[in-house]
């Protein structure tokens, strides 16, 4: 009995720690206490040795110590900020306005607002929520589908879990031991992928179904000119002039920086800041000097845009700009987008030092429970590799067929199917630590590895029963009937159900997405200009318009990730 | 509890705006980041048991009656987390009892001295040891029937900021 109990301690404690987290206790401690029963076994056993729980304070300070980790309540603490400092609100208005005239025109409007706000920052809550609030109950007034109005916000609002920069993508490259720059450069044309496919699926549905996605009735649309014109006109002279501005701009660049002596041409994703930077700038300067010299070359609509589109591009500088840049790493500009949306906020008189204390509560709370759950997983993994976990992973992958190929494509499904149950930290916590080693040994690139992985958490926020966007929208969704105020119609209730139906085009899309980044990772480092797609489509635009000169850096791999590395790392 | 994580972000913007403007850094601002944030996590544990928001995995157990899950809770609390929270406590004190007495520093240039945050170690562990004995016993009691429903929600508990503005979501 004994010597069958020291054979297979690895699968017994792994069967354990199921049973420990199936059973509702907190992970965290689920964790610790497998952790800790096993290593009790294994002392009396005489695998480990005694002095094996020394090891605890240490690994602790670790945990502690870890720069990347910080970034968790950084990136927290900015979302629900920016939560409450109306950008969001401000920016659905006005992007629907814009869209509304159009078929699908709203559901655009979601897509590409959830598209920018995930560019901002990497939770899924605000977007989520401020979508649902304001977006949602416009989309039912002029009839949109309730299923097909609930699933692109959902969807829409978790690409802030895959778009830079992400929580996942953090935390996949602080277990996978990479940087974190490299894992949001490779992530970067998976994300603009899914942007794009979810606008493609708005568009083909409102050629297919017109019924379901409406255009907006002319009476709702607020923003108008005295002589009744809608003012897109001039909305689209003023991209046009601003994208020409940003592409001379993005010409001259690389020849102006050789002028104060840096030699390397810039990487595209830098190219990509430096171009939205110029555009929004040239907008920002057109608007400012029409309103002052009252020109009114500008409609309404126009000078609108320009206005509400500063904030959160300025915001996704302070963060994706300064981590580009090189200027600092992920945590500060996490550090950064932080400070930034707290001026926004205080600025706009959203909130007082009583919200900014119970945003920081809700802040505190989540990391600590974050990072209970990963110091329960040291504890539970350092007595797992002491009885030779680790080998019994390696051993049990052997068998299976297909070699890398065949782990990634059982460890995709698997997580995938985890994903139902388990949210992202458990599983990033708890699975990737064990399989992270055998995708090495197996000559598996990580960064790789890392972006498929992350991709399908990612998923994990879509798919029900216990997704996270799902909850969000669920706590803000109408669930009884109620009678619209501006049309006085009675609107139905968002079933539960409604919403699980309504995500599943969307998560068939992620499923495509994960399936293309697995049959053909040379799309990760390979072709840059994907990065256009992550915003606006001035930048896509833009990019269409990058001197030739750049192709040849893009051309070989290899020469562009040392590059970025020469380039990303802020000096200490 | 939370301002620490305010200031953790302070340091960490100025820190990246001084370096990259005025070429001026120091490990210290890079140390005390992390000092701040492990002081609000690790105190904050206890508070995070007693407002229940340490996550579980209720798919399966949200099908078992209230009385199996206390007593689920009870095992793990008072069988597991009790001794942990104890031993990691007790070996923490230890390394800040030595780092007290040695005035040991951070191996980094300009970097901290060591004892603040090895002090927080063993001052979270007892936060939450107290906290899991609270609920142990709170657990306890209701099992025999002479204390109300133990779990609590945050909106049971004073209001954390008294004053006229709402609650976040």
């Amino acid at each position: 009995m004994t010597a069958w109990v020291s054979a297979n301690l690895p699968p017994l404690m792994f069967a354990a720690l199921t049973l420990f987290l199936l059973s509702g206790v907190p992970v965290a401690f689920g964790l610790a206490a497998c952790g800790l029963t096993f290593a009790f076994i294994g002392i009396e056993l005489g695998l480990l040795s005694p002095a094996l729980l020394q090891a605890l304070p240490l690994r602790l300070f670790g945990i502690m110590g870890n720069e990347t980790l910080l970034a968790i309540p950084f990136f927290t603490f900015m979302g629900l900020l920016l939560e409450k400092s109306g950008l969001a609100e401000d920016l659905l208005e006005t992007v629907g306005q814009v869209f509304g005239p159009l078929r699908g025109g709203l559901a655009l409007a979601v897509v590409l607002v959830g598209a920018l706000l995930a560019a901002t920052t990497g939770v899924v809550a605000a977007s989520v929520i401020s979508m649902g609030l304001i977006s949602l109950p416009v989309m039912l007034r002029y009839g949109y589908h309730k299923r097909l109005a609930a699933g692109v916000i959902a969807a829409a609002g978790s690409l802030a879990q895959v778009v830079p920069p992400s929580l996942v993508l953090i935390v996949m490259a602080d277990q996978l031991g990479r940087s974190v720059g490299d894992m949001y450069t490779a992530a970067l044309v998976p994300a603009g992928m899914l942007i794009g496919l979810q606008v493609l699926l708005v568009v083909v549905l409102a050629v297919l179904a017109p019924r379901w996605l409406p255009a907006l009735p002319p009476e709702a649309r607020a923003e108008r000119e005295a002589s009744g014109a809608s003012g897109l006109r001039s909305l689209a002279l003023l991209a046009l002039v601003s994208a020409l501005a940003s592409w001379s701009f993005v010409s001259y660049y690389p020849s102006w920086l050789q002028r104060i002596g840096r030699s390397s041409a810039p990487p595209p994703d830098e190219m990509a800041m430096v171009a939205l930077g110029a555009a929004v700038g040239a907008a920002f300067l057109l608007s400012v000097v029409d309103r002052l010299l009252r020109l009114n070359l500008l409609s309404n609509l126009a000078r609108r845009v320009a206005f509400v589109l500063i904030p959160p591009l300025i915001l996704i500088f302070l963060v994706l700009g300064t981590i580009f840049l090189g200027v600092a790493t992920p945590t500060e500009g996490g550090a950064m987008g932080a400070v930034g949306a707290l001026v926004l906020a205080l600025s706009r008189r959203r909130i007082d030092h009583r919200q900014i204390a119970h945003t920081l509560l809700a802040t505190v709370k989540l990391s600590t429970f974050v990072m209970f759950i990963l110091i329960g997983s040291t504890v539970f993994s350092l007595t797992f590799q002491g009885i030779g976990g680790q080998v019994w992973v390696e051993h049990l992958f052997n068998h299976l067929p297909g070699g890398p190929t065949g782990f990634l494509v059982f460890v995709t499904v698997g997580v995938f199917l985890l994903g139902f149950f388990l949210d992202f930290f458990e599983i990033a916590f708890i699975l990737l630590p064990l399989l992270a080693p055998v995708a090495e040994k197996l000559g598996i690139d990580l960064i790789w590895f890392g972006v498929l992985i992350g991709i399908n958490l990612q998923t994990s926020f879509l798919t029900p029963p216990f997704g996270f966007a799902l909850f969000y929208l669920r706590s803000v969704a109408p669930a009884k009937e109620y009678t619209d105020s501006v049309t006085g119609r009675v609107i139905g209730a968002i079933k539960t159900g409604d919403i699980y139906w309504g995500v599943m085009p969307f998560i068939a899309i992620q499923v495509i997405v994960m399936s293309l980044v697995l049959a053909y990772p040379q799309i990760l480092l390979h072709d840059k200009t994907g990065a256009a797609k992550m915003d606006a489509q001035t930048v896509n635009r833009m990019l269409q318009q990058l001197p030739t000169g750049q192709s040849d850096s893009a051309q070989d791999p290899m020469k562009l990730l040392l590059e970025q590395l020469k380039d990303e790392k802020p000096p200490r | 509890m939370v301002w620490p994580i305010l200031a953790a972000v302070l340091v960490s913007a100025g820190n990246a705006l001084s370096r990259k403007l005025f070429d001026l850094s120091s490990n210290a601002f890079l140390e005390l980041q992390w000092y701040l944030f492990s002081a609000a996590f690790l105190s904050a544990a206890g508070y995070v048991l007693l407002v229940n928001e340490h996550v579980r995995i209720d798919a399966v157990s949200q099908r078992f009656k209230p009385r199996v899950r206390a007593w689920l809770d009870v095992v793990v609390l008072a069988i597991f987390v009790l001794p942990l929270t104890g031993v990691i406590g007790a070996l923490g004190f230890h390394l800040f009892e030595q780092a007290w007495t040695s005035g040991e520093g951070s191996s980094n240039a300009g970097g901290l001295l060591r004892w603040p945050v090895y002090a927080c170690v063993p001052f979270g562990m007892a936060c939450l040891g107290l906290q899991a004995l609270s609920e142990t016993i709170r657990r306890l009691a209701w099992l025999a029937g002479r204390a109300p429903h133990p779990t609590l929600a945050e909106s049971a508990l004073p209001p954390f900021m008294p004053g006229p503005s709402r609650p976040p979501r």
